[in-house]
């Protein structure tokens, strides 16, 4: 779950990370009863990257000028993404910009600090990046070693090494898979603060933190209404350009399946894993998602079942086609009670595939075809 | 065969939950040597015929087990998983999906320092055909044979595993190391622990998209190992920057493409399976060079 700036900053100010002072707003009129002086800055809240190039950050001079940006600021979409509202605070006197970031490396198996002493726009472009791996447990001399590694000296190392130490805190405790501040800003009074923070809340905590609950919903940016309503009810919809709709169990095996379809000449509409699929209302669920897709001409169901029980996957197939007679489908179930299921879905119509690769070249077929989706699906 | 054997002594930790239940029984129904479960405030307590007891500390002195297999929910996995290794078995499996990374990055760490036998989180579990089945493989779908696999995915492990024991190319052991970005054993170990294991004659490796994972292993195999490998990877049309299902599998910043992985392992001279039946076809042609050399 991404978070907007606003919301990271008032997480690391928690912390102890300093950070200026801002006030949000929605509305232009609420600039007049901010009092931080002018120039002003105004960046728009909006959950993608890229926020400074797209045009999102500026800087009012007075009052009147600040209006009129503001007023365009909260039209801005970037990315296709609408700026939720306006974070406003003073403009800093900057002597110097570092990147400072928490995530997890995946080759390392450990969370690492990534550090440049050239913060700013884009970390990627920059050649003087540091990581570090973090030990368990954490010890501060690792970002004492980390600051050291930036060229800091004197108080401003023991100063950004205190905030590395508090981002990792932060990171740890409330399980993020990114804790970000770019730029780290060194001001001219050489203190060390925040001006832009980032988060990623990684999905698979959040039920363990009381604080991050009921924010899912409004922080699905990037997300189809489908996907969206997909991943409140704990399925992972992928939607994609084609018209075969998928779906399957197992995420590997969802993926090989799509594979295969472009393979043989057809196009995914979607990657959907129904997971276990012995639960009869989330493959319904499932199923009616995909279906709703207007682009989808023909469903390709595929589980192999060796847990999962196939007469129950039958099941919700048999009460999905009551209610889609239309629908056309093509299914491949394999696995324990697989006999069953075959004779359950022949009363309604269906044929069971058993074989994947007769399968999804069936569904490319039909894919292709243009015969009326009317006509109940008989292969 | 690697990892576990018909001698392969295993305690079911969270034996007595729905789905740490039903497993034991498919274990045990399988031949697999369960010889305790640890549930804590059910010390005493038998399921299915195994004694239950309440720390793994307990359930080790009393049966000597050398293998954990671990159903407990994921907010409590690492403090499960610690205590398996804190108890001293070599072998702990993790099956639980859903952990939260930062507490995995600490179980591995704790592993690493004991020098235990970390597999998963968010795998299917490990499986000798004929010998043992340790997590929730269907046992059915393996047949014993001469190939290794080391798998990210579970159902299209079960996929693969199916259409090589319908062809009669059997395993040797059939590892799924999970689809986590954070994990314990990776292809590196198992490549190697498959390379000097007499029982293996060839190694199949199903990767899918997200990190450097395979890249590492096709540089690694040139190196190090003498038997042939086949290769699969799924994610070739997944779209970038979309979790597909598994934590782990993500295009990020354009690294862990598909592409990537499978140019890695041409490159190397490993041959790549377009489709998962393709495997089939790639590991007979493998299998008839294995015997005329």
């Amino acid at each position: 779950m991404n978070l907007y700036e606003y919301e990271a900053k008032e997480i690391f100010a928690d912390y102890g990370i300093t950070i200026p002072p801002g006030v949000r707003i929605t509305k232009p009129e609420q600039l007049a009863a901010i009092h931080f002086g002018y120039p002003l800055t105004l960046k728009c809240q909006v959950l993608t990257g890229g926020r400074g190039k797209a045009g999102g950050i500026k800087f009012g001079k007075d009052l009147k000028d600040a209006q009129a940006l503001a007023k365009d600021l909260l039209q801005l979409s970037i990315k296709g993404i609408k700026t939720d509202s306006l974070l406003v605070e003073p403009k800093v006197a900057i002597a110097k910009e570092l990147y400072l970031a928490v995530t997890l490396d995946r080759s390392r198996g450990c969370p690492i600090f990534i550090a440049s002493a050239e913060g700013g726009v884009e970390i990627e472009s920059s050649g003087k990046v540091v990581t570090m791996p973090i030990p368990y447990p954490f010890h501060p001399y690792v970002a004492r070693e980390l600051a050291k590694q930036l060229g800091l000296s004197k108080k401003v190392l023991n100063k950004v090494a205190d905030i590395a130490t508090k981002l990792y805190q932060c990171y740890d405790e409330m399980d993020l898979d990114l804790a970000e501040i770019n730029p780290l800003v060194i001001t001219e009074g050489d203190d060390v603060l925040a001006l832009d923070g980032k988060i990623i809340v990684n999905d698979d905590s959040i039920d363990r933190h009381p604080e991050f609950q009921g924010w899912e919903k409004d922080h699905l940016a990037g997300l189809s209404d489908r996907e969206a309503r997909a991943k409140m009810l704990g399925l992972n919809l992928v939607e994609l350009d084609g018209n075969i709709g998928i779906l399957c169990n197992g995420a590997g095996l969802t993926m090989a399946t799509m594979d295969m379809v472009k393979y043989f000449g057809g196009e995914p509409a979607n990657f959907l894993d129904v997971g276990g699929g012995s639960d009869k209302d989330k493959t319904l669920f499932a199923l009616d998602i995909v279906n709703e897709n207007p682009d989808v001409k023909v469903i390709l169901l595929n589980i192999l079942g060796g847990i999962t029980a196939c007469d129950e996957v039958a099941g919700a197939l048999i009460e999905f086609i009551k209610q889609n007679p239309h629908r056309q489908m093509v299914v491949r179930l394999r696995g324990n009670n697989q006999d069953k299921a075959a004779q359950m879905l022949a009363e309604s119509g269906l044929k069971l595939i058993p074989d994947l690769e007769t399968a999804v070249k069936e569904a490319v077929a039909k894919s292709k075809s243009n015969a009326s989706t009317k006509e109940v699906a008989k292969v | 065969m690697i990892l576990v054997n018909k001698e392969t002594k295993v305690i079911v930790q969270g034996a007595t939950g729905k789905m740490g239940a039903a497993h034991t029984k498919r274990m045990i129904d399988y031949g697999t040597k369960v010889v305790a479960g640890v549930t804590p405030g059910k010390g005493g307590e038998t399921i299915h015929g195994v004694p239950v007891y309440d720390t793994v500390a307990e359930a080790v002195r009393a049966t000597g087990a050398d293998c954990s297999v671990s159903f407990v929910p994921p907010y409590l996995a690492l403090d499960g998983g610690c205590e398996a290794i804190e108890a001293g078995v070599g072998l702990v499996c993790v099956i639980t999906e859903g952990i939260p990374p930062n507490d995995t990055a600490k179980l591995v760490a704790e592993a690493k320092r004991k020098g235990t036998q970390l597999v998963g989180p968010n795998c299917p579990g490990i499986i000798s055909p004929g010998a043992s089945l340790i997590g929730i493989l269907p046992g059915n779908i393996f047949k014993p044979g001469k190939i290794g696999m080391i798998s990210r995915s579970g159902t299209l492990t079960y996929e693969i595993a199916l259409a090589l024991s319908e062809n009669g190319q059997g395993q040797s052991t059939c590892v799924g190391i999970g689809g986590d970005p954070v994990k314990g054993m990776g292809n590196l170990e198992l490549l190697s622990m498959f390379n000097d294991d007499p029982g293996t004659e060839l190694i199949v490796l199903i990767g899918e998209i997200g990190g450097t994972a395979e890249e590492e292993a096709a540089a690694y195999i040139k190196k190090n190992i003498r038997k042939p490998v086949v290769a699969y990877i799924a994610g070739q049309t997944a779209p970038p920057g979309k979790r597909m299902g598994h934590a782990g599998a993500v295009i990020e910043g354009g690294k862990g493409t598909a592409e990537s992985k499978m140019k890695a392992f041409k490159e190397v001279g490993i041959e790549v399976a377009v489709t998962p039946i393709e495997v089939v076809e790639l590991v007979n042609k493998a299998s008839k060079q294995l015997v005329s050399k």
